[in-house]
């Protein structure tokens, strides 16, 4: 991810609330989002509240986290919400994936 | 280029050489290409991969669309004695920077998707691709400014 302004989010001090279900007779799906050099941060951070909704500072903490990391895990939802939202990350170009929850 | 927000509409004030690059910028979509695919692991079923690559085919050949309509309407574009004016609604304004990005990331895949921009070859071959991927993004920054406004 290029590097715009560090926004001063400290990672680990939110506490994210629960998204999706985790009953163990639903199968759930992890949304991933992937770093890579080319999207600015600015631009992922904007992208996260566009598809998901968030306020500013959690999608600045899911962002750090693909820059620091390599990955955020975004949410956990059925399959066809995962499809949903990994689309629409697709469509702004950003590297996202879903994977079955073990 | 100077992009001023007014309530629910974003105002573009570019001079002549700007309007060009933007809509010389525009023909280039798509740009990533059709078969780019993350190389990572998935444990994604067969079904749903083939529906995403459906879902993101259709939406590109959308996007292609709307960019013809979109350089196609000169009475978008009002001179002024300050330069070319154009405004672009909230929606339009997230649609042109998924454009843009798309411009912008596809151009760095051309360029072999190199992990720093001092690891990239400027010559003849890559300028085109380079240049595309800095104007993009210069866009992309502008624009996100005046989001945030």
């Amino acid at each position: 991810m290029v590097e715009t302004a560090i926004p001063e989010v400290s990672p680990g001090i939110i506490i994210e609330p629960e998204e999706g279900s985790k009953s163990g007779l639903e199968p759930g799906f992890l949304v991933i989002c992937w770093n890579d050099p080319v999207n600015f941060m600015d631009y992922v951070t904007h992208v996260f509240q566009q598809v998901f909704g968030w306020p500013r500072k959690k999608a600045e903490f899911h962002m750090l986290q693909v820059h620091e990391q390599g990955k955020s895990v975004l949410t956990r939802e059925s399959m066809e919400k995962a499809e949903h939202y990994v689309h629409q990350l697709q469509r702004y170009s950003l590297h996202a994936t879903m994977e079955r929850d073990q | 280029m100077n992009i001023v927000r007014t309530g629910d509409k974003f105002i573009f004030l570019a001079g002549a050489r700007e309007k060009s690059l933007l809509l010389g910028l525009l023909k280039l979509y798509p740009r990533i290409p059709a078969a780019h695919r993350l190389k990572r692991a998935q444990q994604l079923p067969d079904s749903s991969q083939k529906l995403l690559d459906e879902a993101l085919a259709e939406q590109r050949a959308e996007n292609a669309k709307q960019i013809e309509a979109f350089l196609a309407e000169p009475a978008r574009f009002e001179q002024t004695e300050a330069g070319w004016r154009f405004s672009l609604s909230r929606a339009e304004l997230e649609w042109l920077l998924q454009i843009l990005n798309d411009i912008r990331v596809g151009s760095w895949i051309n360029l072999g998707s190199p992990d720093e921009k001092r690891a990239m070859r400027l010559n003849k071959e890559t300028a085109p691709d380079f240049w595309a991927m800095e104007m993009a993004g210069a866009l992309q920054m502008q624009m996100l400014e005046a989001l945030k406004g």
